[in-house]
């Protein structure tokens, strides 16, 4: 009886303290990262693949300690990571670290606040044109190159600007942080990127009828305008393009908007079909329209007059381009930019005629026209710039937010357009006639184009990131089915030589480490602390000879027999 | 890194507890079942203390110093003393003498106060990667809390165990004890009335014991002389 009893208790003793072992290992792994000094939002670099080539940052995840700008010449920064806030940028410097792929860390980059669409506001920004350039400069340096290590940006803010001057200070003092000198631990827990499978670029189109006189057989005539609404930076969750081309989609849906006023009295129908297309994969060559052009079907290319293609028109001050790639002395391209610069004279303001000649062996596509050119449909694209960019230029870069456009600019280049359209559809050939006059019911809406302004300069559009049915391009379809009659929405892959990774956001937790020599140091002093108070204990409780009889082995039998 | 830190922390903490009791004489005698027995009456008095704390004080919202709160919370601290005194006189304790008993009944006090308050702010707290110097203050106040329970033990032996004292001394025995068992109140006072910082008030703790302890050990020895 007494065995069953015993054996019995022994297993429940054995089985609770299973369960307390299981407990206390949960409890060992449980939180380690408790609070941090700070904690920031950071945004990585862009990671892609381009032909199998790799491109941005080759890594997401960071454990290391900080250092500032300021470091000990020589020190060795494998295992750092260097902040550079961006008004202390060194160009060469950041530039020879890159191209002669000199081993570092990490690389945190900090941006000034105003920048941040989510807390920067409506702020003025200081220095602009220098920014300008300095972002530019950077950001082609970081998208074309392959770099094995983290990189990130930051907005600036007081939690780690105090962090930066401390960093500065210790640096100063010639202690870079390591293991052994304390400092401050940059931490982003996040496991590695993986690739994003099969990106899909997602082309809306509206189609808005011309009036069909009775008994007329032939397809009416379409004059078709595009913008692309895709972007790519260096920092692809801060990638919003306001000017690039968040402004030429805002133009395109005025734009649908005043026609749809227009067209939806069969009186004032014009004999023009209008299509309107918002294309995606714009930063890779085109590869949206290319694939959207691609999908017509022969009929309606024919049947297409000229395409206007629209392409940062928020930035401009007195002079807009239209770039062509047919010959300036060939017909339609004379018919269309005659029908610009007599409105823009209207208008007070200049437009220019630029031509770039295609070149059917050469990849690159700088214009969106050209995709048209390619299949001999007449097209033009209004831009901004007077120079075409270059592969990932200018195409939703750091500084291209909200305070960056101006909505006049992009008002007069509604009118612009719509007046010019509407002079070839309706055919007035004198001058002084303004359809869509200021103070007008076809007046371009600056709330309409503010409010979609701002939505864009919130919402960051990497195509790869975005997926099939992603809230923000439903919105730009219904958007457009208000204004047309019908709205088609197109799914295609990605051409292939693009392959992107993930992980393009993450939280930085900043620790403030003492290392290892204090923590060495603390037990020693410790140690001969207890050390010290057990011998004054012996001594005043049990006397001095008990402390010394301690240390004394105790003597031998033979000694004490003898 | 971290758990170098709180292994550092911990043995700062509960060290000392340790060391005292394989120091002294108390190992000799085998008073770790005094200790134990008055670690759980202190769980019991901590136990007692909390409903009473939470049936009687009302939670404030600022973190001013309340005078009526903190009386409050000074009248409910003398439970402690009530425990303390259940644990020198009620217990069976095996034939030690009052010498050993007290400090037994202390360390026992000493260590499940230091564990009770401060083991699972060590656990959760010295493991991580940011360094405070937290926990190293919170082992020096454990520190100074057993110089604090090993004293107010003895004065309480001394009220409760001895019966024959010099008459002169009573007076002085009773206000010591008076002070040391309200200390948590001068310590919640200084802190939130004239918003010392931490290591200001550690300091003042430590400062405190070691005079208090010397004032007892005094006593005591004043006492263990035959009386006139």
């Amino acid at each position: 009886m007494a065995t069953f009893k015993k054996s019995g208790g022994l297993r429940e003793l054995l089985e609770s303290m299973y369960s307390v072992i299981a407990l206390l290992f949960i409890l060992v792994a449980c939180v380690e990262l408790c609070d941090a000094a700070a904690a920031v939002d950071v945004y990585r670099l862009i990671q892609y693949d381009m032909s199998g080539s790799p491109f941005g940052s080759r890594f997401a995840a960071l454990n290391h300690h900080a250092a500032s700008l300021r470091f000990p010449p020589g020190a060795d920064l494998s295992r750092t990571v260097l902040i550079i806030p961006l008004r202390e940028m060194n160009m060469t410097f950041v530039r020879e670290y890159i191209t002669q792929k000199k081993p570092l860390g990490g690389l945190l980059f900090l941006l000034p606040e105003v920048l941040s669409f989510k807390h920067g506001g409506n702020k003025q920004v200081y220095e602009k044109e220098k920014m300008k350039k300095l972002l530019a400069e950077l950001e082609q340096l970081l998208v074309h190159s392959n770099i094995p290590y983290p990189v990130y940006f930051a907005f600036e803010n007081d939690d780690i600007d105090t962090v930066l001057t401390e960093i500065k200070k210790n640096d100063a003092m010639g202690q870079p942080a390591t293991a052994t000198t304390g400092g401050y631990k940059l931490v982003i827990p996040t496991a590695e990127p993986k690739k994003v499978a099969s990106p899909t670029i997602t082309n809306i189109q509206g189609w808005l009828s011309g009036l069909k006189a009775d008994g007329d057989a032939n397809q009416l005539p379409t004059i078709a305008i595009v913008a692309s609404y895709d972007t790519f930076g260096a920092a692809p969750a801060l990638s919003v393009g306001s000017d690039s081309n968040g402004s030429g989609i805002v133009a395109l849906l005025e734009i649908a908007r005043l026609f749809s006023l227009l067209y939806s009295n069969p009186k004032t129908r014009g004999r023009y079909n209008l299509l309107f297309g918002l294309t995606s994969g714009g930063p890779y060559n085109y590869n949206g329209t290319q694939k959207w052009l691609r999908s017509f079907d022969q009929r309606l290319c024919e049947s297409i007059d000229y395409a206007i293609c629209l392409n940062s028109i928020g930035s401009w001050d007195n002079e807009l381009w239209i770039h062509v790639s047919k010959p300036p002395e060939n017909a339609y391209i004379k018919q269309i930019f005659e029908g610009f610069s007599n409105v823009a004279e209207e208008l007070d303001l200049k437009v220019g005629l630029k031509h770039k000649k295609i070149n059917i062996s050469n990849p690159r596509v700088a214009w969106e026209h050209e995709q048209f050119s390619r299949l001999r449909v007449t097209a033009a694209t209004l831009s901004g710039l007077s120079v075409a960019p270059e592969l990932f230029e200018g195409t939703g870069s750091l500084f291209d937010g909200r305070q960056y456009v101006n909505e006049s600019a992009i008002s007069r280049g509604v009118k612009l357009v719509a007046e010019s359209l509407a002079k070839h559809i309706y055919g007035h050939q004198g001058k002084g006639v303004q359809i869509f006059a200021d103070e007008s019911s076809l007046a371009a809406n600056p709330a309409y184009i503010r409010s979609w302004l701002d939505l864009f300069s919130q919402t960051p559009r990497v195509a790869p990131f975005l997926s099939k049915n992603d809230p923000f391009v439903m919105a730009l379809k219904k958007e457009l089915a208000d204004h047309v009659d019908e709205v088609n929405v197109q799914h295609e892959n990605l051409e292939g030589i693009f392959t992107f990774y993930d992980s393009t956001s993450a939280r930085l937790n900043i620790y403030q480490v003492a290392s290892v020599t204090f923590d060495l140091l603390l037990l020693l002093v410790l140690g001969s602390y207890l050390i010290v108070l057990f011998c004054f204990l012996v001594i005043t409780t049990r006397g001095v000879d008990d402390l010394i009889s301690l240390f004394r082995r105790p003597p031998s039998r033979k000694v004490k027999t003898a | 890194m971290t758990m170098f830190h709180f292994f550092n922390c911990a043995i700062l903490t509960f060290g000392p507890h340790a060391v005292y009791y394989s120091a002294t004489p108390l190992s000799e005698y085998d008073t770790l079942g005094t200790s134990v027995k008055a670690a759980l009456v202190y769980l019991g008095t901590a136990l007692v203390k909390l409903v009473c704390l939470a049936t009687f004080l009302q939670v404030s919202e600022n973190d001013g110093f309340d005078p009526y709160q903190e009386l409050l919370k000074a009248l409910i601290g003398f439970i402690d003393v009530a425990g303390l005194y259940f644990a020198l006189t009620q217990l069976t304790h095996r034939n030690i003498s009052q010498n050993h008993k007290f400090q037994a009944v202390g360390l026992g006090w000493a260590f499940a106060d230091s564990v009770l308050h401060r083991l699972a702010p060590l656990w959760m707290g010295a493991r991580g990667l940011e360094f405070t110097w937290e926990y190293i203050l919170q082992g020096l106040e454990a520190n100074a809390n057993l110089v604090l329970s090993i004293s107010l033990a003895a004065l309480a032996s001394l009220i409760w165990l001895r019966k024959n004292k010099p008459k002169t001394l009573i007076p002085i025995i009773y206000a010591c004890a008076g002070i040391v068992a309200t200390m948590p109140s001068i310590t919640s006072y200084l802190r939130r009335g004239l918003g010392w910082y931490f290591p200001k008030v550690v300091g003042f703790e430590l400062f405190t014991s070691l005079v208090m302890a010397f004032i007892s050990w005094q006593l005591f020895s004043a006492c263990q002389r035959p009386s006139a």
